[in-house]
């Protein structure tokens, strides 16, 4: 009866959680206004807007199943998401910490405005009413300029004002200006101008331009302008530190849900992410730590980009399955390559996995260079598939295809072969205790090489996803090291069929965030792979922590306990 | 006054086990005293409280006639004490010189003196008469060279005291030979040295005096010059038995399991198992008693399906069952409980009910139509659960968080229900408590008395001679012996078989077969 209404209460609150989840990403994607009017306006210019939504609502199922399926160990991921993105915070802060520096950098100008008439000198800088410049502290400059002299001739009693300004619309820098005369004493200084002063010479752009207004001259001779950049003051380049970071985190957190192309790069990248980490998942539930989805990506993409290449007259609903049946068969056939290697020869499946991806990836490009490249092609890529042969989008204008069909399929199959046939329950159990599957009676080999074999077909479609459905053609370095990225995924989500969905999501709402970070608030996309290598790291150490608590509570209370954990003590304290 | 004086040592474990109970040990300087004793006699807790690994619940420790307290190895060492495990604990890839002065290296500046190592090592090995080469790595050097290795390092650090824990179970008798003279070498350069053991042979060999254990504790300590390997013995495993299950007289039935010739050679070439023949039959438990180590265990693993057999047959109800795999075997109707039930008997991480049918999760009901049925298996594991008396939250509890105890129920309500004809339990309440012990005891003669035939092979001679119809000692990879379990088949007799003093002739093992 509680377990009942328990397992009711949790039914209510996934779904709860699942509706707030697609309203507020569906909210945020068509703009975030608060005026109903005004949101559906924003909705319905949107091509296929209902499509979009369902697809919110299958984020929103994820988001709940996840919430379900690992009840409180989904706080653990989700710390160890939020931990990450904490240490990335700082990260991007050092990177940012340059952001000041663009107040003492940049291209400036020089004017000096008098009544007076100018004196003509060849020898000098400057004159009456001319304007020079420079650039100051220039990147990439072995003795950058820092302070700049220009050298004016004047008569005694002449009216002058000097101005230093931003050479530019992109210079922000920040000046200061002194004249001195021909002695070398100043003779008058300024750090800045008054609004009126930015009002009354047009050549002024921002307070942080410097006027020198109303300096009488006092003899005939050469004076000097000198000019150079305000020194920056340790709280600006605090604060501006913190003001890009915040700018880029915002970018970063919010930027795939902020318009529907965004919120389209984001779901097409995570079909790839979530196949690819289902396709590692099945390996690693049975302990084999095969990393060959890379290779079979993008073999399947090979097999799926010729069969699309040479369907031009046949219609799509032979040409796309078709092309999908290739790519996940030759996926199959490469990964149960590596299996028999393993269960028959002993080869460790991670070496052979790895290699198999080099002679995959190769043989890919020497397909595409020697065969399939039309010749007058700049770059390495096939000819742009024939309509018939190339996924249909569900959300018209974008990469969201019907690939979200095959998404779905992967992840129901992958769960009830996991959980409901007796492979997957070989496949579990070799994974949990290889002997004890062999001591039952279970055929090991047999299971290791379908494993890896099963695996290989998954990662064959997402190979297809991405030729037919994202790039619609093949191009060389396809994948970027996708699959690896999958192994982030299938970890964070323990292997998990039914939490992949939501980390696959959330890995590629990460890469697709940095992606528009890097292109608003120009910080570099390795964020990304910095926060990448602290949720490993962190998930590694998880690993072992639960790892270590295993082995201690494996030994059980033998009268005489074995000698083996006292030579650890041992060598510890020798060590 | 003796080098080393233990007192009334007693070690009762935080689980509960009382592994050391009022134990003392009297070593004199100079001599080799061998500890000797059943496995789970004691004898490596009492080793541990001398080396500071463990910590005694009470009891005293002297050495050089000063009470000492060995709060941990660090302490043992400075005063002197080695130890050399069963197990090395050695850096495959460094060299022998690297390994000896591992964690003491000799210095110059801030980095190792290695010269200074290899010269430190050679003087060690020449004045103990251990021959290695300090340059050879440890991952090509062969287990006899891994073990002065571990003596050598021991040495290094100013053991004058040495404990070497079961020395000889890893090594050939060429190597054993060798060993034994490195000890005589040690003994005449002044140190001292604790030998732990369980073949009386070796004892007799090397030791001046002999202590012995049982059951946690001391039963005596005598001159090896006065005693004799039937003395040993009948100190070593002569215990009164004080659980009796009441197994009701049958009549055996027909052969299940007959065996005939077999022969099973290891990678090594080895004959771990030499040409046997027996049978087991319908209403009756055959005990298989030995030494560890004399080929129980891969009989067992023959029989099951687990290794592949050199000669010979062995046939259950008539059909062949080697060389075909565990899945052929259990098709055959034997259920097997293993030995080492962490290794094979279990997968930790999963839970009980899919524990439960490794051996028949693709048939009904647990398989019907396109897929597993879970709600069949977990009913399954709600119905073992209860009739196996598991204590568990439940049946999606993973093995892994169970008692050792409990995962042994778990194993045996597997075994069981898969309604067998033939059961070969190893070991099947090794690490056990007592009132599991009992439950699986009387759950085996139950089984035997409805018909079934049971293979029992155990280390524990009471469980033998408690459970067994019939009694089968194995010595050395042959049969040693037959011998109906009368009321007058004593410990000490059977002792006699196990320790190969005695044999009978094939003629008297044909008849009793």
């Amino acid at each position: 009866m509680t377990r009942a209404k328990r397992n009711l209460g949790l039914i209510l609150g996934a779904a709860a959680i699942a509706l707030i989840t697609t309203l507020v990403i569906t909210w945020q994607v068509f703009g975030g206004v608060t005026d109903f009017g005004e949101f559906i306006a924003s909705v319905t210019a949107q091509q296929d807007y209902l499509n979009l939504i369902l697809i919110n609502l299958l984020v929103g199922v994820s988001v709940a199943l996840f919430v379900v399926e690992l009840r409180w160990q989904a706080l653990r991921v989700i710390g160890t998401v939020a931990f990450a993105l904490l240490l990335g915070y700082f990260v991007t802060f050092i990177f940012n910490l340059d952001s000041a520096n663009r107040f003492a950098s940049g291209q400036f100008k020089v004017l000096i405005v008098s009544d007076a008439p100018p004196v003509e000198n060849a020898d000098m800088d400057l004159e009456y009413g001319q304007t020079r410049g420079g650039e100051f502290n220039k990147q990439g400059v072995a003795e950058p300029l820092r302070i700049a002299e220009f050298r004016f001739e004047g008569s005694a009693g002449d009216m002058i004002s000097a101005l230093a300004f931003a050479g530019s619309r992109n210079s922000a820098v920040n000046l200061q200006l002194a004249i001195l005369d021909e002695a070398g004493n100043e003779i008058g200084a300024a750090t800045g101008a008054t609004p009126e002063q930015v009002q009354a010479f047009e050549d002024l752009r921002s307070e942080n331009d410097a006027v020198l207004q109303g300096l009488n001259l006092p003899a005939d001779g050469v004076y000097v302008l000198v000019v150079q950049p305000e020194p920056i003051p340790t709280g600006v380049t605090l604060s501006e530190a913190f003001k890009a970071t915040n700018e880029a985190y915002k970018a970063f957190l919010l930027g795939p849900i902020s318009r529907p192309n965004r919120w389209a790069i984001w779901i097409q990248d995570s079909f790839t992410l979530i196949m690819v980490g289902i396709a590692i998942a099945i390996v690693f539930q049975a302990e084999q730590f095969s990393l060959g989805a890379e290779g079979q990506l993008y073999l399947g993409a090979l097999v799926s980009g010729i069969i699309a290449l040479n369907m031009t007259n046949v219609s799509p609903l032979i040409a796309v399955p078709l092309a999908l049946i290739g790519a996940a068969g030759i996926g199959f056939l490469y990964g149960l390559l590596p299996g028999a290697l393993k269960a028959y020869l002993g080869a460790n499946e991670l070496v052979s996995t790895l290699m198999l991806n080099v002679v995959a990836l190769k043989f890919f490009d020497l397909v595409l260079a020697n065969q399939l490249k039309p010749p007058e092609a700049g770059f390495n890529s096939s000819a742009m598939f024939p309509a018939s042969a190339v996924l249909p989008p569900v959300v018209g204008g974008s990469q969201v295809t019907i690939a979200i069909f095959i998404v779905v399929g992967v992840v129901l199959f992958a769960w009830y072969l996991l959980t409901r046939t007796p492979l997957g329950y070989e496949i579990r159990m070799v994974g949990s205790n290889l002997k004890f599957a062999a001591y039952g009676g279970v055929n090991t080999k047999r299971t290791i090489m379908l494993s890896m074999a099963i695996s290989g077909a998954v990662a064959g479609l997402a190979g297809a996803h991405l030729s037919m459905g994202i790039f619609r053609q093949l191009v060389q370095n396809m994948s970027f090291g996708l699959a690896f990225e999958g192994v982030v995924v299938a970890l964070l989500a323990r292997n998990n069929p039914l939490v992949i969905p939501f980390t696959g999501l959330l890995y590629a709402y990460l890469r697709a965030g940095a992606q528009f970070m890097e292109r608003d608030a120009n910080v570099s996309f390795e964020i990304v792979r910095v926060i990448q290598a602290i949720i490993i790291l962190l998930i590694t150490a998880e690993g072992l922590l639960s790892f270590s608590r295993k082995r201690k509570s494996a030994v059980p209370a033998p009268a005489a306990p074995p000698p083996a954990p006292a030579s650890a003590v041992e060598g510890a304290a020798n060590v | 006054m003796a080098l080393l004086e233990a007192r009334d040592i007693v070690k009762i474990y935080p689980n509960g086990v009382l592994a050391n109970n009022g134990v003392s040990l009297s070593v004199e300087k100079g001599e080799i005293h061998a500890v000797v004793g059943e496995n789970g006699a004691g004898k490596s807790t009492l080793m541990k409280i001398l080396y500071g690994l463990e910590q005694p619940t009470s009891g005293s420790i002297q050495l050089r006639g000063e009470q000492v307290v060995l709060s941990g190895p660090h302490k043992a060492i400075a005063q002197g004490i080695g130890m050399v495990h069963q197990n090395f604990m050695l850096v495959d890839s460094f060299t022998i010189a690297e390994n000896i002065v591992l964690g003491s290296e000799p210095r110059s500046g801030m980095t190792r003196d290695l010269k200074k190592a290899v010269a430190d090592t050679e003087q060690l090995s020449k004045t103990y008469g251990l021959h290695l080469d300090p340059m050879a790595k440890i991952i090509d050097t062969p287990v006899g060279m891994r073990q002065r290795v571990e003596i050598l390092k021991a040495l290094y650090r100013g053991a004058e005291l040495l404990i070497l824990d079961e020395p000889t179970a890893v090594l050939t008798p060429g190597e054993t030979t060798d060993l034994f003279n490195a000890i005589r070498n040690l003994i005449n350069e002044g140190k001292t040295v604790i030998f732990i053991t369980h073949k009386l042979r070796e004892v007799m060999d090397i030791s001046d005096r002999v202590t012995v254990m049982r059951d946690a504790k001391l039963v005596g300590m005598v001159n090896t010059s006065e005693t004799s390997i039937p003395d040993l013995a009948r100190m070593m495993v002569g215990r009164e038995v004080f659980m009796q299950v009441e197994r009701p007289p049958v009549v055996r039935g027909a052969p299940v399991l007959e065996v005939n010739d077999m022969l099973y050679a290891n990678d090594a070439g080895r004959k771990v198992v030499n040409h046997i023949s027996f049978r087991v039959c319908r209403n009756e438990i055959l005990g298989i008693a030995g030494v560890e180590g004399n080929g129980q265990t891969e009989l067992v693993e023959v029989l099951t399906g687990l290794r592949d057999v050199t000669t010979g047959e062995a046939t259950v109800n008539g059909v062949d069952v080697l060389n075909q795999g565990p899945r052929h075997v259990r098709e055959h109707k034997v259920a097997h409980i293993p030995e080492d039930r962490l290794t094979n008997g279990v997968a930790r991480d999963a839970s009980i009910a899919d524990n439960l049918i490794i051996d028949s999760y693709y048939r009904p009901p647990f398989k019907q139509h396109l897929g597993l049925q879970p709600e069949a298996i977990r009913k399954h594991g709600r119905e073992m659960i209860a009739e196996f008396g598991i204590v568990a939250a439940s049946e999606d509890t993973h093995v892994g968080s169970l008692s050792g105890g409990n995962m042994q129920k778990v194993i045996v309500a597997r075994e069981f229900s898969s309604n067998p004809q033939l059961l070969i339990a190893a070991q099947p309440t090794r690490g056990v408590d007592i009132g599991a012990i009992e439950f699986i005891h009387q759950q085996l003669v139950d089984k035997r008395t409805q018909g079934l035939a049971i293979l029992l092979v155990s280390a524990d001679l009471q469980e033998v001679m408690k459970l067994s119809d019939r009694i089968m000692v194995m010595y050395n990879g042959e049969i040693a012996a037959f011998l109906p379990n009368t009321p007058d088949l004593t410990e000490e007799k059977l002792g006699m078989y196990m320790l190969g003093a005695v044999h009978q002739t094939p003629e008297e093992l044909e008849a009793a077969r």
